[in-house]
C-alpha cells in the first residue's frame, strides 16, 4: 500500500464513482416496488399536464370565453360536459392540474424547509433549544392544524389584501400556501429530529468537531446528508397532504375563483347544487383526479420510505 | 401509576391550553375585526357600545398586561365575546347551539368506523401479500386518499338526486310537524343516513391502515409463534392472542386522533348542510364572524387536548412500557 496522499481529482472520482453505486443500487430496489412504478407514472402524466395545459386544451376558460351553454351533459364537443356558466370542464380540470400542483408543491417546500431545519438543529444542538422547539413542535402536533388553518387563513388574507401577488401567483392561493407550510411542518420536525439524534452520535460527527468543524458546517455537511433519505421520503408524503389540505381548504371557500385548484372547481360545484341536480360531470372530473393524485404520492412516498430508510429492512 | 408520569402529562395539557389561549388573545389583536378596529367604522355601533367594548377588553391600556389579563380571565369564566353575525348572541350560545348535531353524526361514524375499519384491518395485516390484503388495503388506501366532500358528493348524486332514496340536506325537514316520536325518529335517520356513511366510510380507510400495521407488527412475536407450536387454528391464534395485543396501540391512536375529526368532518357538514359545527365554521369565515371563528378554535384546540391527555393517561394505565 502506497502511503502517497491521494488527489483530490481521485477523491472525487472515487465519491461520483460511489454515488452512482448508490443510484445504482436504489433505482434496482425501487424497481422491484411495482406500487412506486405505477404511483410514479401516474404522477409523471400529471406533471406532463401541470407543466403544459395550453398544449392539450388551450388556454383556461373564463366566463367571456366559455364555449358551451351552462350544464351541459358530456358530449362530442365537450367530453367532460360544462360547468354553469359554460365552462369546458376537460379545460378546467387540466388547468386544475397545474394550480393544485403548483401550491401543493410550494406548501411542501415550506413544510419540509421548516420541518428539516428545526428538526435538524432541535437535535444537533439539543439543551435548552430541543426543549423548546420541542414543546413547540409538541404544540402544533396536538393543535387541529386543519381548524388553525381556517383561523389564519383569513386573517392573513385581510391584512394582505387580495390583489397583491408574489411572481405573479396571487396573495390568495399564497396564503393557502403559507398557511398549509405553517401548520403542518411539525410531524416532519419530529422526524428529522429522531435520525439527527442518532447520526450525530456517530464516529464522523466526533472527527469533525475535533478538527474543528463548527456547528453550522457540521449540521449542513454530515448531518444533512445523512437525513437527507428521510427528508425525500417524507417530502412526497407531504405532497400528498398538502394537496388534500389544499383541496379542503378551497372546497370551503378560502381558494382563489380566477385560479381554480380542483378544490375550487368541487366549491363551484357545490355553489351552483350540483350535486342535487345529478350534474355528476361537473364533480366527477376533479373529484377523480384529486384522489388518484394523492393515491399515486401516497404509492411513491410508501415505496420511498421502504427503500431509503434504514429501519425499513426490519419492519419486515 | 406512578405520579411523575401523571405529572408531566398534566403539565404538558396545561402548556398546551395556555399556548391555545395566548395564540387566541394573539390572532384576536391582530385581526381587521378587533374590537378597537371594526366599530367605528360600523355605522350600527353606537359611541356607547365602542366605551363599552373599550372599558370591557380595557384597550385604552397596555398590551400586556392590562388587556391579557382581561382577555385570560373572560375566557376563563366562558365569556368568549358576543357573535358578528347573530347580532348580539354570545359565542358560547351560538356554538351551543351546533354541538348536538355534530356529535351525533361523529359518534355514530366513530363507532361503526371503529368496528369496521378494525375488522378490515386486522384481516387484511392477517393475510398480509395475499389476495384479501391487495384488495382490502387498495381499497382502505383509496378512501384514506378521498377528502369527505369527495365522499359525499357522489352519495348525493346516486342516492339522493338519482334513486331520490334520502333527503339531499338538513337535518330535519323544514316545517314538518310529528305525529309521534317514531316519526321524529324516522327523519332525522333519513337525513342522517349519508352523512354518516360519508363520516364512517372516511374514517374507515384510515383505521384499517392503521390496525393492519399494528396486527403486522404483532405478527411476528413470540407468543404468536408459541401459540402455533401448540397448534391452534389460525384463526383462534387471531382472536385471543393477535387481536387483543394489537388493539390498544390502534384504540389509543384513535382517541388521540378524535379531536381532529371534528374539524375533518366539517366539509361533510357543508355538502349535506348539517347544522353543526361545520356548517357554523364555514358560515363563520364566509362571514367574518371572528369571535365565532376564534370560540370554534379555542373549543376544538381545548377538546382536543383533553382527548389527548385522557388518552395518554389511559394508555399509561394499560401498558407500563410507555412510563418512562
Amino acid at each position: 500500500m502506497s502511503a502517497a496522499p491521494i488527489a483530490p481529482a481521485d477523491l472525487r472520482g472515487a465519491r461520483w464513482r460511489l454515488r452512482l453505486r448508490n443510484a445504482r443500487g436504489f433505482a434496482r430496489r425501487y424497481a422491484s416496488r411495482r406500487d412506486g412504478l405505477v404511483g410514479a407514472a401516474i404522477l409523471l402524466a400529471f406533471a406532463v399536464l401541470a407543466i403544459a395545459p395550453d398544449l392539450f386544451v388551450g388556454p383556461l376558460q373564463t366566463v367571456t370565453t366559455a364555449t358551451g351553454g351552462p350544464l351541459e351533459p358530456p358530449s362530442a364537443a365537450h367530453l367532460l360536459g360544462t360547468d354553469e356558466s359554460g365552462r369546458d370542464m376537460l379545460n378546467l380540470t387540466l388547468h386544475g392540474a397545474r394550480i393544485s400542483m403548483v401550491i401543493g408543491l410550494l406548501a411542501t417546500l415550506i413544510t419540509i424547509v421548516l420541518g428539516a431545519v428545526i428538526g435538524i438543529v432541535s437535535g444537533y444542538v439539543g439543551g435548552r433549544w430541543d426543549q423548546v422547539l420541542m414543546r413547540v413542535t409538541d404544540f402544533f402536533l396536538v393543535l387541529p392544524t386543519f381548524v388553525l388553518a381556517i383561523v389564519l387563513a383569513p386573517i392573513i388574507l385581510d391584512i394582505v389584501g387580495t390583489d397583491a401577488e408574489l411572481l405573479g401567483i396571487r396573495a390568495t392561493l399564497l396564503v393557502i400556501v403559507v398557511v398549509i407550510g405553517l401548520t403542518s411542518w411539525a410531524s416532519t420536525a419530529r422526524i428529522i429530529r429522531s435520525q439527527t439524534l442518532s447520526v450525530k452520535e456517530r464516529m464522523f460527527v466526533d472527527r469533525a468537531r475535533v478538527i474543528g468543524g463548527g456547528p453550522a458546517h457540521i449540521m449542513r455537511r454530515h448531518i444533512l446528508p445523512n437525513v437527507v433519505n428521510l427528508i425525500v421520503a417524507n417530502t412526497v408524503l407531504t405532497f400528498a397532504g398538502a394537496i388534500f389540505t389544499e383541496t379542503t381548504l378551497s372546497f370551503i371557500g378560502l381558494g382563489d375563483p380566477f385560479a381554480p385548484s380542483w378544490g375550487q372547481l368541487l366549491n363551484a360545484a357545490q355553489e351552483a347544487g350540483a350535486p342535487g341536480l345529478g350534474a355528476w360531470w361537473y364533480i366527477a372530473p376533479p373529484a377523480f383526479c384529486v384522489v388518484v393524485v394523492i393515491v399515486a404520492f401516497t404509492l411513491v412516498g410508501n415505496a420511498l420510505d421502504d427503500v431509503l430508510n434504514p429501519k425499513a429492512g426490519l419492519r419486515r | 401509576m406512578s405520579g411523575r408520569y401523571l405529572a408531566r402529562q398534566s403539565a404538558q395539557a396545561i402548556f398546551t391550553i395556555v399556548m391555545i389561549v395566548l395564540l387566541n388573545f394573539l390572532l384576536f389583536r391582530m385581526m381587521p375585526g378587533s374590537p378597537d378596529r371594526v366599530n367605528p367604522r360600523n355605522p350600527n355601533v353606537t359611541v356607547e357600545q365602542r366605551e363599552a367594548a373599550k372599558a370591557r377588553w380595557g384597550l385604552d391600556k397596555p398590551l400586556v398586561p392590562d388587556q391579557l389579563v382581561a382577555f385570560v380571565v373572560a375566557t376563563a369564566q366562558g365569556d368568549l365575546g358576543y357573535s358578528m353575525k347573530y347580532q348580539g348572541q354570545p359565542v358560547v350560545e351560538v356554538i351551543g347551539d351546533r354541538f348536538w348535531p355534530t356529535i351525533l353524526l361523529i359518534g355514530l361514524a366513530e363507532l361503526i368506523a371503529i368496528f369496521v375499519g378494525l375488522t378490515l384491518g386486522a384481516w387484511t395485516g392477517w393475510r398480509r401479500g395475499g389476495l384479501v390484503d391487495r384488495v382490502g388495503n387498495g381499497l382502505s388506501l383509496i378512501l384514506y386518499s378521498m377528502p369527505y366532500f369527495v365522499i359525499g358528493m357522489p352519495l348525493i348524486i346516486i342516492f339522493a338526486a338519482g334513486l331520490g332514496w334520502f333527503p339531499t340536506s338538513g337535518m330535519l325537514t323544514a316545517g314538518a310537524t310529528y305525529s309521534g316520536p317514531l316519526d321524529f325518529l324516522g327523519d332525522l335517520l333519513a337525513h342522517l343516513a349519508l352523512p354518516l356513511a360519508t363520516i364512517s366510510l372516511g374514517l374507515i380507510g384510515g383505521y384499517s391502515i392503521l390496525m393492519r400495521s399494528s396486527i403486522t407488527e404483532t405478527r411476528n412475536e413470540d407468543y404468536i409463534a408459541t401459540a402455533r407450536a401448540k397448534g391452534l387454528p389460525d384463526g383462534k391464534i387471531l382472536r385471543s392472542h393477535a387481536i387483543p395485543n394489537a388493539l390498544l396501540p390502534a384504540v389509543t391512536l384513535i382517541a388521540i386522533n378524535l379531536g381532529y375529526v371534528v374539524g375533518g368532518a366539517i366539509t361533510a357538514e357543508i355538502v349535506f348542510n348539517w347544522p353543526g359545527l361545520g356548517t357554523l365554521t364555514v358560515d363563520a369565515l364566509n362571514s367574518r364572524d371572528y369571535p365565532v371563528l376564534q370560540g370554534i378554535f379555542l373549543f376544538l384546540g381545548v377538546s382536543v387536548v383533553l382527548a389527548n391527555f385522557v388518552a395518554d393517561i389511559v394508555y399509561g394505565y394499560l401498558d407500563p412500557r410507555v412510563r418512562r
